[in-house]
């Protein structure tokens, strides 16, 4: 008895000691990134080591108020609306499709996972002209709703991961369900959905995050300057602005941090067990 | 659970058929309309109606179109306004799905009609349209739900590649792009390729090095994401959300700045060698040009960076789900933890994660960024127009786009796409979770 | 991040080819067919073009670059045409677009400028696709006093004809900054062999070196000349120097790539020796992007760059002074004493940084001219033609060199700016500026030179195994470029 009070707790020393490595690991360059965005000189080469030599908020007072040549608070909004659009629509459509795919058995449906595996395989700026040709068809350049369009349409193209959740709900809740009389889209809603809260945050971050950081489809299809998205008003950047480009880069990870601590307590484990006994 | 999915032959259907189903031949909607179902009767006659506006508006011309890629050259300083001929190729190609569209539509309104026949025929009537809406919440769910996906994946995602592969079989790119006219040249690249002495030996090497890359970077940042979301799964962890909250930054910074930013790191002027030649060192090309395999290394380290936290966050997600009935069963037993992990988790977790390999395989696969931001702008000797670093689609990307290759680009890219998604179709239908789905219900 | 930008630009220039950038002016090379269409005879009317009838009431989009915007220069130009035009209803505005946007992308479709401010190279590329339309070059009142060198970089053939395309306004190439308090406390007696009351190490390049090495020598982390050697632009013209060039035939003829050419090798074997003085830095882009501030701190004595990065130089030269604890005003004037930009050192005839009193060679420096054109997709060319001819106007472009230090391409107004502006001008004028060529081929250069100049830099640290020892090992290596050049321009395109 003694000696497994002595064997779990070494394990829980090693356990923390992995755990303070990593992330350190993970920690040291946006530290390193924040730090660069309170630099007072605007270069990269100021730094003593890893560090600036000089610190003031300047830069982030710049950011938000030095608008005339880059206007970042603009950028943001424009970002922040393309994104929260994207992700919503964007969610909806892969959860749908992943749900449908996992439940469902249909003529074709082999067909069509093998046809989205493959697509993937595609080097996808190879498909750039056309995109941009159909978009100026539809003229839908320089409209952020064009790029809402892409992104969405694009998103049911990653449903493996999702698929793959749910593949691991069991399906003998359903069969209960339809016991009584419930139909699929009630299945769905009322009985799936609440238990896929952690794959739903999942990908609800990561069709945020994807649209948020993108930047060449923005660069493709906004043309206009105060259309431009944080990415790419970014890179626009003059050479010496590297603290203001620290600066900027540092709050567009605030929204997703800030999502993630909303969203995290969905990823507390034992929550679909608990749903599956009961 | 099961939806019907019988084919019947148009033969057996026009044999068989009665004179409804005979007129929903000839008019799309006809044979509704004479079963009294008004109004999808009506819907499928104005799909017709819209189909018949837009070939009669542009369609058929567009059809033209993609044969002829265009007849008359522009010249704005005569004010010619000319044939676009790459818009005249992707609007032909717009027209035949359109027409494929159409004639999906009248075979669905045909088959459709025929099972109104059947359902008669044993004595039940023609269904309300109130129940083919909620078939469609129902029975037709899928169909419903896969609609708008379908859809969208088709204009923007399979357009564009058959795009692509018809570009494939034209002289498009070098000197001739629009204004200039672009013409069909058949097989004339694929022979170009296959004739060229110097392409083989980089295609060997670039090829394998993807491979490599490919299969121990998606193991690697699929291990350690595991590993992360297991440590962080366990007991003794306390304030999950606080440790899980590091990765998470990784994961809150933009891929481009992050790759950037790596990329100053590494650099001779950067802060790693800075500390290097403070503590008496010599500074280390990290990413420069003899630096093949320590590239390579940087390259999966800092794909792990990137890659791992949102496999973590997956599996974190996944692991929740666990039976844990299971594993209390199993530790009534008295399984030890690791017997628990490698009997009960690791099979679960491999199973419902396969797809996640393979999108992370593909996606390492044609990681275009990593090397293209760490180490672009480099030949290297022994390779033709690339770098030792280079995966296939940064190859791809110096053919076509930085040299304007563009026919030859897409011929190489289609070529490579057939064996890669061969190779990857074979892995994929072998795969547990493809052939038996239904294991872990 | 303009750097960041360039990356990001080669990323979405998938759309080059979308409608017909990365043509090249000037006569097609061999391999490029000839438009099938329009014959030899059908040479455009200019006047059927510019009609000479202004348009009424139209608003015309101009893009302009970052820095003129910035600085505020732009928004005086476009209040000064609004109200001289004023009259006409004629409008300019800023086009609102990126200012390396592709006008071969955007103008079929209608979202293009009207006038746009450009490189020549980037300018030129549209002539092939007719994106632009010619201007009427001779009867603009700028015409005369802008040299025929200058104009040459806009001049294009097309169908048989002789066109300009844009109209010159700045020029671009390559300038020495040193800070003058960083020279030797007797270098009036020591590094002044010719009493000329300028330091040696600024005149040639030997005594560069031997300043380089001198301060290398005394330990302390400081270092002489540093540049990033990797950059074709600034290390490509010291193989122009001594008979090396990109294309034959005036920068015209891709099927001759000459970058070994002449004595070429002489000029690598310069940059070698130059990167032995330096540390490890000059082989990436760690020297470009750090040199505002190790210039500052006294790092480096001296650097090449453009002359349009001056005020980040003095901003942070300036700032390093303040942290010395002097005041803002005193800092700023100390700063603008101390930090100077001139022309480029001379180099030795022999190839030779060790040589005594060596024969001197100019440097022959990469550069460019900027200057407007017009998109062939504007409503209003006379409108547009109006706004060039406003815009290149000796007051404006002397508003332009005051506001934003470039070097007017106007030969009055050159004059008038003296310092910077005049060396630039008279190098410009016998030759010593190799205006980047105009062709299409251009855009297969940059790689595989650069690769070269990377290898030669960072063969100066290698301890065993050097891959550039000797001049015949250079030779081999600045061949096997033009090789490589030539394979990314022909392989493919033998249809």
């Amino acid at each position: 008895m003694k000696n497994r009070k002595v064997a779990k707790a070494i394990d829980a020393v090693l356990t923390h000691l992995v755990l303070i490595a990593v992330c350190f690991v993970f920690l040291f360059p946006c530290l390193w990134l924040i730090l660069a965005s309170f630099s007072k000189s605007g270069s990269i080469y100021s730094f003593e080591g890893f560090f600036p030599s000089a610190y003031s908020l300047d830069t982030f007072r710049t950011l938000f108020t030095d608008t005339e040549m880059y206007n970042y608070p603009r950028w943001f909004g424009n970002t922040l609306f393309i994104a929260g659009m994207s992700c919503l629509i964007g969610s909806l459509l892969v959860i749908l499709t992943a749900y449908t795919m996992s439940r469902f058995q249909f003529r074709g449906k082999k067909f069509l996972m093998k046809t989205t595996l493959v697509l993937g395989m595609f080097p996808s700026f190879m498909g750039m002209i056309a995109v941009y040709i159909i978009m100026t068809q539809f003229g839908l350049i320089n409209r952020m709703c064009g790029l809402i369009l892409i992104y969405s349409a694009g998103a049911p193209m990653g449903y493996l991961t999702q698929k793959g959740f749910f593949d691991t709900i069991s399906a003998s809740i359903d069969e209960a369900a339809r016991m009584d009389g419930a139909t699929n889209f009630q299945i769905f809603f009322k009985i799936n959905l609440p238990l896929s809260m952690p794959i739903i945050v999942y990908t609800a971050i990561s069709s945020f995050t994807f649209p948020w950081s993108d930047f060449i489809l923005p660069k493709l299809l906004l043309k206009e300057k105060d259309l431009y998205t944080v990415a790419v008003g970014l890179m626009s950047l003059g050479d010496t602005e590297f603290a203001r480009f620290a600066a900027g880069s540092v709050f567009i990870g605030v929204p997703i941090v800030i999502l993630y601590f909303a969203l995290s307590r969905f990823f507390v484990s034992g929550m679909a067990a608990g749903a599956v006994k009961g | 659970m099961r939806a019907k999915g019988k084919g019947n032959s148009p033969a057996a259907m026009w044999r068989d058929g009665g004179r409804n189903v005979r007129l929903s031949m000839c008019l799309m909607g006809l044979g509704q309309l004479c079963y009294g179902q008004i109004g999808k009767g009506l819907l499928y006659l104005a799909v017709l109606a819209l189909a018949a506006a837009y070939f009669v508006g542009r369609g058929f011309e567009d059809l033209i179109g993609l044969f002829t890629l265009g007849t008359q050259e522009a010249n704005t300083w005569l004010g010619i306004e000319g044939d676009n001929s790459v818009i005249m190729l992707l609007m032909g190609l717009l027209a035949v799905a359109a027409a494929a569209f159409l004639g999906l539509c009248w075979s669905a309104n045909v088959r459709d009609a025929y099972e109104t026949q059947k359902r008669c025929e044993r004595g039940g009537r023609p269904a309300r349209f109130q129940e083919d809406f909620k078939a469609l919440l129902d029975r037709k769910f899928y169909k419903t739900v896969l609609f708008l996906p379908i859809l969208g994946v088709c204009v923007f995602h399979i357009l564009p590649i058959v795009f692509m592969i018809a570009i494939a079989f034209t002289n498009y790119g070098g000197s001739i792009v629009p204004p200039k006219l672009v013409d069909w040249v058949g097989f004339d690249n694929f022979i170009q390729i296959a004739t060229l002495s110097r392409f083989a030996p980089t295609f060997g090497r670039i090829l394998l090095w993807n491979l490599v890359w490919a299969v121990v970077s998606t193991g690697l940042n699929y291990f350690a994401g595991l590993g992360l979301a297991l440590l962080l799964n366990k007991d003794c962890v306390k304030g999950k959300a606080f440790w899980r909250a590091f990765p998470m930054l990784a994961y809150a910074v933009p891929g481009f700045i992050t790759l950037l930013g790596f990329k100053f790191m590494f650099s001779y002027g950067g802060p790693i060698n800075g500390i290097i030649t403070g503590m008496g060192g010599r500074a280390v090309g990290f990413l420069d040009i003899d630096a093949k395999w320590i590239a390579r290394a940087i390259g999966f380290a800092v794909n792990a960076w990137i890659s791992v936290p949102s496999i973590m966050l997956l599996a974190t997600g996944i692991l929740a789900n666990r039976d844990f009935s299971q594993m209390e069963a199993a530790r009534i037993d008295g399984a030890n933890a690791f017997q628990q992990f490698r009997h009960i988790t690791l099979p679960f977790v491999l199973f419902s994660t396969t797809p996640v390999l393979i999108s992370q395989f593909i996606g390492n696969f044609n990681n275009f960024g990593i090397f293209f931001f760490l180490r672009g702008g480099l030949y290297i000797d022994g390779y033709f127009l690339a770098s030792d670093t280079d995966l296939l689609i940064n190859w791809l990307y110096n053919l076509s786009i930085n040299n304007n290759y563009y026919s030859i680009g897409a011929t190489i890219s289609l070529v490579i796409f057939l064996i890669t998604s061969l190779l990857s179709l074979l892995i994929y239908t072998r795969s547990t979770s493809y052939r038996e789905e239904d294991t872990f219900r | 991040m303009k750097r960041l930008q360039a990356i990001a630009l080669t990323t979405v220039s998938v759309l080059g080819l979308l409608t017909g950038c990365g043509q090249g002016g000037e006569t097609a090379g061999a391999g490029t067919p000839q438009g099938q269409e329009a014959g030899a005879s059908q040479g455009a009317d200019l006047s059927a073009i510019y009609t000479g009838e202004l348009e009424k009431n139209v608003t015309i989009r101009v893009l302009e670059n970052d820095t003129a915007i910035a600085q505020g220069y732009f928004q005086e130009l476009l209040d000064a045409f609004n109200a001289a035009y004023a009259a006409d209803g004629i409008v300019a505005v800023d086009a609102n677009m990126d200012q390396y946007s592709n006008l071969a992308d955007d103008g079929p479709y209608g979202y293009g400028p009207d006038v746009l401010y450009q490189a020549n190279d980037v300018l030129m590329k549209y002539v092939e696709g007719r994106h632009i339309y010619p201007i009427p070059a001779e009867s603009l009142s700028c015409w005369e006093t802008i040299p025929q060198t200058a104009w040459e970089a806009y001049r294009a053939q097309v169908d048989g004809t002789e066109y300009y395309m844009g109209v010159p306004v700045n020029v671009q190439s390559s300038m020495l900054y040193y800070r003058k308090d960083l020279l030797p406390e007797d270098w009036q007696e020591q590094w002044d062999d010719d009493g000329n009351q300028i330091p040696d190490m600024t005149e040639n390049w030997n005594d560069m070196y031997r300043y380089s090495k001198e301060l290398v020598g005394q330990g302390d982390g400081r270092y002489g000349y540093m540049r990033s050697l990797y950059d074709v632009y600034f290390s490509s013209g010291f193989l122009f120097s001594y008979g090396g060039y990109v294309f034959g035939d005036n920068n015209t003829n891709p099927e001759d790539i000459g970058f070994s050419a002449g004595d070429a090798r002489l000029g690598a074997s310069v940059l070698l020796q130059q990167a032995s003085l330096m540390n490890e830095d000059c082989i990436d882009d760690s020297v470009t992007v750090g040199a505002f501030s190790k210039l500052a701190d006294g790092t480096y004595f001296a650097t090449m760059t453009t002359p349009d990065v001056y005020s980040q130089f003095l901003k942070e030269l300036t700032l390093a002074y303040e942290g010395q604890g002097m005041s803002h005003e005193e800092a700023q004037a100390l700063a603008e004493e101390n930090l100077v930009v001139t022309d480029v050192p001379k180099l030795p005839k022999s190839g030779d940084l060790t040589e005594e009193d060596p024969e001197l060679i100019p440097l022959k420096a990469m550069g460019g001219v900027n200057g407007y054109g017009i998109s062939a997709y504007t409503k209003s060319p006379n409108a547009c033609l109006a706004f060039v001819e406003f815009a290149t106007s000796y007051e404006m472009v002397m508003k332009r060199h005051e506001m934003l230090g470039i070097v007017p391409a106007r030969r009055d107004a050159a004059d008038a700016a003296g310092g910077i502006s005049e060396i630039i001008y008279s190098n410009l004028e016998q030759g010593n500026i190799v205006i980047m060529p105009s062709i299409r081929e251009v855009e297969q250069i940059w790689t595989p030179a650069q690769t070269f100049f990377q290898d030669l830099a960072k063969d100066a640290f290698r301890t065993g195994g050097r891959s550039y020892d000797s001049l015949e090992k250079i030779q081999a290596g600045l061949e096997a470029v033009d090789a490589q050049i030539y394979d990314a321009i022909h392989t493919l395109s033998g249809q």
